[in-house]
């Protein structure tokens, strides 16, 4: 196999829509000075209803929509923690992640009777795409068109995101929330209602995540497959310094290596070294993108 | 006589959350149409029910300990690690490596290996707290970051430079520790080896440096407001190094003791499949960060864990029912921890409080 062809940008597409939402919620809270851990537990938990959905209703619209419903509801038990009771949004995240593994594995035996993974070949996973034109040219049809419509939906919703924040009045309010809530707050704005609202867009989006994961790539679930793609997805946002482009990028670059990292394990490297390679550059990088903007809120460690 | 009340003031909250956690249980026990009690039960003899039982809870404690009081250290410095897990795992590698390899007696091996197991551990924690005094990056990032690091690269030495070819092949793992330098069991035929002799001894080394020692002294006046901590001319940088130092290194010893007193070898994912490092942040969370606490909160999610393998061998209720109970515990626990302790940071101010 070639390392390096058109196909490769194809399947990086294919592998960063996942990460790429989960860090588009991550940073929508971020926004608002709330640091969310729990997006790996939320994008499993989507992933779970995804399929839950899918295979009680038999409708992909419904699944994926039942998706989102069910990670909206842990967005509030999150907000209600940690906006509610003020409790720690780091130790609420943890919790979050645990709950999540532990309900789905456990909902996993008591709706499906089986340990480990649910699959079943009646059920359709999401349709590929195929766009009309695009899909005539060249290179570029391979690589646009024929990827199922939430990878569509990713790169849509940051776009869409970006404008928000820059191009809407509540995209500014919300950015004035995440620099300082207690001025925001004088101004007279709505900070817990924007936070709340902020927590649950990052619950759809995860819960889209979750769908695209579960549907999207493959048409199963087992036990935590997330596989850390939720804290990748932190890094991701950390790193593209909660600005939807930003993320784009970091995510971009994050699939990119995922996607080169099975390619390389043809070429008799060591897959652990290429996997590790999006953390080496995100430290690397870290070096040399310091932090402007307070986003994360909480991620002044030490003083 | 401050002390037992601290201590009997910081279980408060804890043995409530415990109820609500057990409630919780009960009902998705109850969902799944098994008997409450029943499961309960089998979870009660899972991890209590016989001294082998009760050994085993102890065994898997071991880690879990090690790590919430790093992690403690870690936290009373006001210092968010969350690295646990990989500091554990290169440590424990180190460790490994160095117990086979190092041409001598075995229990020469044993020490060398403990001791290159907390300084392997210690100093990867502290790279990351480098970074951030020096670079100003992010704890909360690196030490995520250098988790992912830290066991793929373990996963590489085991699967092919240092893999025991031996047997079957395909597993990852190092060859076997000779028997010299294993960790001696407690008792034996059972799992508790001497790790958890050190893990206690950890507990009571922390509790006597936090309250009796300036280093401690200094730890929580950062964690409790760094302003003040800086006017009264606190290193501030040493204070967080150090304690990144010593958490790491604590973490480093749980991996090694789990080596070396459990596995024998290392094998791949043998470290992280079981989640220690998340439980010991919850067991630290669970105890509010008191070193004394952490000791009860360690052994009560092991028994959990112990408890629900125990329920999934005789029910039908699956093993995860341990995550859920846990995940509730520390939902609830987190309320109460955010008030007497991180809001007081960000307030910068507040008066100072007892049970950090």
């Amino acid at each position: 196999m070639e390392l390096l062809d058109w196909s490769l940008i194809s399947s990086t597409i294919r592998m960063v829509t996942p990460i790429l939402l989960a860090a588009l919620g991550g940073a929508l809270c971020a926004r608002v000075g709330i640091f969310n851990v729990g997006l790996e537990g939320l994008v499993l938990v989507g992933a779970f209803s995804a399929i839950v959905g899918n295979h009680f209703t038999g409708s992909l619209f419904l699944a994926i929509l039942f998706a989102a419903l069910v990670c909206v509801l842990f967005s509030l038990l999150f907000a209600y923690m940690t906006i509610g009771l003020k409790a720690n949004e780091i130790v609420v995240g943890v919790a979050i992640n645990f709950l999540a593994l532990g309900l789905t594995t456990f909902a996993l035996r008591a709706i499906f009777g089986v340990k480990g993974a649910f699959y079943d070949k009646e059920m359709a996973g999401l349709p590929k795409l195929d766009i009309p034109v695009i899909k005539e040219i060249p290179v570029l049809g391979d690589i646009l068109s024929g990827h199922s419509p939430l990878v569509y939906f990713a790169f849509l919703a940051a776009i869409m995101l970006y404008l928000f924040f820059y191009r809407t009045v509540t995209g500014f309010r919300v950015l004035a929330v995440g620099l300082n809530p207690v001025a925001a707050r004088s101004l007279g704005l709505k900070v817990t209602g924007l936070q709340v609202l902020a927590i649950t867009a990052c619950g759809v989006l995860c819960g889209v995540a979750g769908a695209q994961l579960s549907l999207g790539q493959v048409t199963m679930f087992s036990e935590g497959m997330t596989a850390g793609r939720g804290f990748i997805a932190l890094v991701a946002m950390m790193m593209g310094q909660s600005h939807p482009l930003g993320i784009l990028a970091s995510s971009f670059l994050f699939g990119l290596m995922d996607a080169l990292s099975i390619r390389l394990q043809g070429l008799s490297l060591p897959t652990q070294f290429t996997s590790m390679l999006p953390y080496l550059l995100t430290i690397v990088a870290m070096f040399f993108v310091k932090e402007k903007s307070k986003a994360g809120g909480s991620q002044q460690s030490s003083r | 006589m401050a002390a037992i009340r601290e201590l009997c003031k910081s279980l408060v909250q804890p043995v409530l959350a415990v109820m609500i956690g057990l409630l919780t249980g009960a009902v998705v026990i109850a969902a799944v149409g098994e008997s409450v009690i029943g499961t309960y039960q089998e979870m009660w003899k899972g991890a209590f029910g016989s001294f082998y039982f009760f050994t085993s809870t102890l065994a898997r404690a071991t880690p879990i300990m090690l790590i919430a009081l790093g992690l403690a250290l870690a936290f009373r410095a006001g210092v968010f690690n969350l690295g646990a897990e990989g500091q554990m795992v290169l440590g424990a590698i180190s460790a490994t490596l160095v117990a086979i390899y190092l041409p001598a007696p075995g229990i020469v091996k044993m020490l060398a290996g403990i001791l290159v197991g907390i300084t392997v551990g210690g100093l990867w924690s502290l790279l990351a707290g480098y970074m951030e005094a020096k670079f100003r990056i992010p704890l909360l990032i690196s030490t995520l970051l250098f988790n992912y690091i830290a066991v793929l690269f373990a996963s590489y030495l085991v699967s092919d430079p240092f893999q025991d070819r031996t047997g079957s092949a395909a597993l990852a793992q190092t060859v076997m520790l000779e028997k010299s330098a294993w960790l001696p069991k407690l008792f034996s035929g059972m799992s508790v080896h001497a790790g958890f002799f050190f893990a206690i001894a950890a507990a009571l080394l922390l509790f006597w440096v936090i309250r009796f020692t300036p280093f401690g002294y200094e730890v929580k006046m950062l964690g409790q407001n760094p302003l003040f901590a800086r006017y009264g001319g606190i290193n501030q940088i040493k204070v967080m190094l150090t304690g990144m130092f010593a958490s790491g290194g604590l973490a480093g010893l749980a991996g090694t003791v789990e080596v070396l007193g459990a596995h024998y070898r290392f094998v791949d994912g043998a470290l992280t499949v079981p989640n220690f490092a998340w439980t010991g942040m919850m067991a630290t969370l669970l105890a509010n960060s008191n070193p004394i606490g952490i000791i009860f909160t360690s052994i009560l999610l092991a028994a959990f864990q112990t408890g629900a393998m125990g329920v999934e061998r005789n029910t039908e209720v699956p093993l995860e029912l341990a995550s859920v109970i846990q995940a509730v515990l520390i939902l609830f626990i987190s309320a109460k921890f955010s008030y007497d302790w991180w809001k007081k940071r960000k307030a910068k101010g507040g008066e100072s409080h007892g049970a950090a």
